[in-house]
């Protein structure tokens, strides 16, 4: 197969700090790429370089097929970035937003005029062509944002946390848009701060102080979860605070929902069956499988607890 | 016992766009009240009103029994308010914006630095208080803007979308102190747009279109509409009050 | 080539759009030349219209009474009358009473005729020198001829002094004010519009949108300028017709080559603000920055209201990097004197030359990434 993005110890230093400390990875043709990771990660960092609109100090990258640092120029036509920011113009409004853009790429009219009405049907933002911008809600803010990325028609795309602040409903219906253009064809990558979106991408890219901490598909990375994990059952989920030190032969203890989470070290072998015992008010507790959330906080608990402890 | 919250029929129109319709609600002391809402639903007209920062065009409502129309002042001495959008200066130090937002409640002089020990100890803050706000990463910031909002020791915190954009670890250690906060008897009333952690909540509030079309606790939400998580339940209630009004 | 023309249009019509739904920013533009037409048109006239003049006489008499009235009748003064001798003369310039006075002596009306003639004094109020000195001349000059009607003498004949002032024979300082405000105003407009208006696509983070688009850096700059060079002309032909209607300025010369000028003389004004902005980065930064390197130098330096020739050595070095200097040349020139390229081909091949050095120096400074 195919690889739309070929990236080599990529390295940047931004304001002063290593942003990005050497990042090698690849995605394939066609893939929805999920970039996952703390603030400061870099994430926001590697999606601006790739899109072309920043240097790297060192390292190679390869864009469908062409050298992202000779070849920007092409690969500007190919590619589209939609920031994290809202970065239309929110004085127009959305055919203007979506006109302007059309028109900045040459196309014939009657072309321009089907792929504007295609995408305000598959974008549902037909209702409020008229409407500026800057007071569209934000989940439609987001769609025109995609909208305009579209135009040109680019075979890799690049979303920075396209469904922060937007409200889960229209974060589902943002999903959907993104699987009906991945069945297109079009290469997807995405970060994100919610890991239940996470788990809708083919491949995880798990970012952490601008290093690769994992990466693989949801289910190759879940295989390699360091711990057993159990549900606990009966105590208030906040009432267990992740500053206490946790039970003997637990690594971790968290509130996941409305249930308690304890990650057992694998090579313990405790008596997991009345493990709830060591938790006040618990009644039960049950192994069960973690999900990309109960990976994200193992392996950010174990950097993130080595870190609190070089800052004391 | 008085309610920390208390409104009835709150009601707030826009010319012809009625953001807010006849909201009654009532949270007790302590408790954590999640409010939750698709973007445009009027969450957060509802907190401006509740802070006494909006008129309410009709309704009453009293907030740390202060009366929303005429008390405002005292409304504001015994409230915190963790806007959606950083409201703190990015180019003082932490502690500086720590200083500036205790003096504008009043706190000085010693009082001011005991408090200001006691929450950056609360809130892991202490070895980033000489940087500049800008420069700390921004699960830090928000914590920074929940430090500022709780120095006066408010009655009852307001917190619009806190933990937006926040990764899931700094997103744990924020309920690790909203649940500190909430069993030393501050009032919470916050708004997510994360499901799993509005399970947190005592009891969650779910407003489509100005009005609220559910209101239980997160078990109860669960078993009334029959799903597993909360994230489900909001899209079946939002779904099944748009499909009324669209048939009325 | 074609294609990328029409991009430029592209990016210049979105650029109106946003001009039209800035109704605020819009008044200004129209609004802002037609104000400082009138502010300068009347506060800044140097005319000497009814200054307070006190006349001192201890004795009044017929002469006296013939200089008051004289005075009194005279656009440049106004009399409220004679006083009477006072121990302290100053005090009406003190507490701001006259801006002239005229003492004369208890004899003054006998010694008129004595020989030897009489004595008197005038006293002005030298705080603004030029009004001062010219107040001292009409003073002087109204006294001699009424005093010479009143004893119906003749003066004596020893030369025939004629004078001739070209271009402006009324003296009016609109005459003067109207081609620089032109020059202010067109720079303004330009440099600190556009100035902003990159800017602030730097900030709301649209820039980076524009770059990953086929669009060209100098297509983005050229469509940025190009509605705010149709704004810039309107604003000179505002600034024209009010002269013309209001002030009663008419152009001398040619309107189509003052046109061409001027359109030279926007070019650099934008490639100021253009370099402005690809140094700010934010928009309060570029119009501090565009006021600064417009405003001042437009106003002090260019020679709109002080003459060039009278600043020391090192400030007539830097008046002579100013565009507005050699802008101001051209359109005195045209306006007052009415003459052509034959005269003023100098000042504006320099503004030609300082125009594209600037646009060449921002298109390179301006960044193709972030």
């Amino acid at each position: 197969m195919s690889l739309a993005l070929r990236i080599r110890d990529l390295i940047k230093d931004h304001a002063g700090e290593k942003a990005l400390k050497g990042i090698s990875f690849e995605v394939p043709e066609g893939a929805l790429f999920g970039i996952i990771g703390a603030d400061g990660a870099g994430k926001s960092t590697l999606m601006t370089i790739l899109a072309t609109l920043m240097d790297a100090d060192s390292g190679e990258v390869e864009e469908l097929g062409l050298d992202l640092k000779k070849d920007f120029k092409i690969l500007r036509h190919r590619i589209a970035f939609m920031p994290q920011r809202f970065s239309l113009y929110p004085d127009l409004t959305v055919v203007e937003n979506l006109h302007f853009f059309a028109d900045l790429y040459d196309l014939d009219p009657a072309e321009k005029q089907k792929r504007l009405s295609d995408l305000l049907k598959f974008s549902a933002l037909e209702p409020f062509q008229k409407r500026r911008a800057g007071l569209l809600s934000g989940g439609m803010k987001q769609k025109l944002a995609l909208c305009c990325c579209l135009l040109h028609r680019p075979s890799l795309i690049y979303l920075d946390e396209p469904t922060v602040g937007v409200d889960p409903v229209a974060r589902r219906d943002f999903w959907i848009l993104l699987k009906s253009l991945k069945s297109e064809g079009i290469t997807l990558v995405v970060s994100t701060p919610y890991m239940d979106e996470a788990k809708l991408c083919d491949t995880l890219l798990l970012l952490d102080h601008g290093k690769v901490l994992d990466s693989g598909s949801p289910r190759e990375m879940l295989s390699r979860y360091p711990y057993s994990l159990y549900r606990i059952r009966g105590p208030k989920p906040l009432a267990y605070s992740a500053r206490k030190e946790p039970p003997q032969g637990v690594s971790l203890v968290y509130p996941a929902g409305g249930e308690l989470r304890a990650a057992v070290d694998g090579g313990m072998n405790a008596s997991q069956d009345d493990l709830w015992k060591d938790f006040p008010g618990a009644n039960a507790s049950e192994s069960m499988t973690p999900d990309i959330e109960d990976l994200f906080f193992a392996l950010l608990s174990r950097e993130q607890a080595s870190l609190e402890k070089t800052v004391k | 016992m008085q309610a920390s919250i208390e409104t009835r029929d709150l009601t707030r129109r826009f010319g012809s766009f009625i953001a807010v319709d006849r909201l009654t609600l009532r949270v007790e002391r302590g408790e954590v009240f999640g409010f939750l809402g698709a973007n445009g639903a009027g969450k957060t007209t509802a907190i401006r009103m509740l802070c006494g920062l909006l008129q309410p065009s009709s309704g009453t409502g009293k907030v740390a029994g202060c009366d929303i129309q005429t008390e405002t002042d005292g409304i504001r001495s015994r409230i915190g308010y963790m806007p959606q959008k950083f409201a703190l200066y990015p180019d003082f130090s932490v502690e500086m914006n720590m200083r500036l937002y205790g003096g504008l409640y009043g706190l000085k002089g010693q009082a001011l630095r005991d408090r200001m020990d006691v929450i950056s100890r609360l809130l892991n803050l202490e070895p980033l208080l000489s940087q500049r706000t800008d420069s700390i990463p921004w699960g830090w910031q928000q914590r920074l803007n929940l430090a500022c909002a709780i120095l006066h020791k408010p009655e009852i915190l307001f917190l619009d979308e806190p933990t937006a954009s926040v990764d899931p670890v700094s997103r744990r250690h924020f309920w690790d102190i909203i649940a500190e906060l909430a069993a030393s008897g501050t009032t919470i009333f916050v708004t997510s747009h994360y499901m799993d952690e509005v399970e947190y909540c005592g009891r969650v509030a779910i407003l489509v279109q100005g009005r609220i079309a559910a209101l239980d606790t997160p078990v109860g939400l669960k078993t009334t509409y029959g799903h597993a998580s909360l994230g489900e339940v909001f899209l079946d209630v939002v779904e099944r009050a748009q499909t009324t009004s669209s048939t009325q | 080539m074609k294609a990328s023309l029409r991009r430029i249009l592209v990016a210049g019509h979105k650029e109106f759009l946003h001009i039209i739904r800035d109704p605020q920013t819009l008044a200004i533009v129209i609004l802002m030349p037609v104000i400082m037409m009138f502010l300068y048109g009347y506060a800044l006239n140097s005319d000497i219209h009814n200054a307070q003049l006190l006349v001192e006489a201890p004795v009044p008499s017929a002469a006296s009474r013939a200089l008051t009235s004289r005075l009194n009748a005279s656009t440049f003064f106004s009399v409220p009358g004679s006083i009477p001798a006072s121990a302290d003369p100053l005090q009406p310039f003190r507490s701001g009473q006259a801006r002239a006075l005229l003492r004369l002596p208890p004899d003054f009306e006998a010694s008129l005729r004595r020989p030897g003639g009489a004595a008197l004094q005038v006293i002005v109020d030298g705080s603004d020198p030029s009004v001062g000195s010219r107040m001292r001349g009409a003073v002087e000059g109204a006294v001699q001829k009424t005093l010479m009607d009143y004893l119906d003498i003749e003066p004596p004949h020893i030369l025939d002094q004629r004078a001739v002032v070209l271009y402006n024979p009324e003296q009016r300082s609109a005459m003067f004010f109207v081609p620089g405000l032109m020059a202010v105003i067109l720079l303004m407009i330009s440099a600190l519009l556009t100035s902003i208006a990159i800017t602030r696509e730097k900030e709301t983070g649209t820039m980076g949108q524009l770059l990953i688009t086929p669009l060209r850096p100098g297509e983005i700059i050229a469509g940025k300028l190009l509605p705010y060079v149709v704004l810039a002309s309107l604003d000179g032909l505002l600034i024209l017709i009010v002269g013309r209607l209001i002030f009663g300025v008419q152009v001398a010369g040619n309107l189509f080559f003052l046109a061409i000028c001027s359109l030279i003389y926007v070019f650099t004004a934008l490639s100021i603000g253009l370099l402005v902005s690809t140094i700010a980065k934010r928009q309060h930064h570029a119009m501090m920055m565009a006021l600064g390197a417009t405003m001042m130098p437009t106003v002090i330096l260019s020679g709109f209201i002080f003459p060039i020739s009278s600043m020391p050595l090192f400030l007539q070095v830097i008046a002579h990097i100013v565009p507005a200097t050699y802008y101001l040349q051209i359109v005195r020139g045209i306006i007052l004197k009415g003459v052509g390229l034959r005269e003023l081909w100098q000042p504006l091949l320099i503004l030609g030359f300082e125009g594209l050095l600037l646009f060449g120096l921002s298109i390179r400074k301006f960044r193709i990434k972030l």
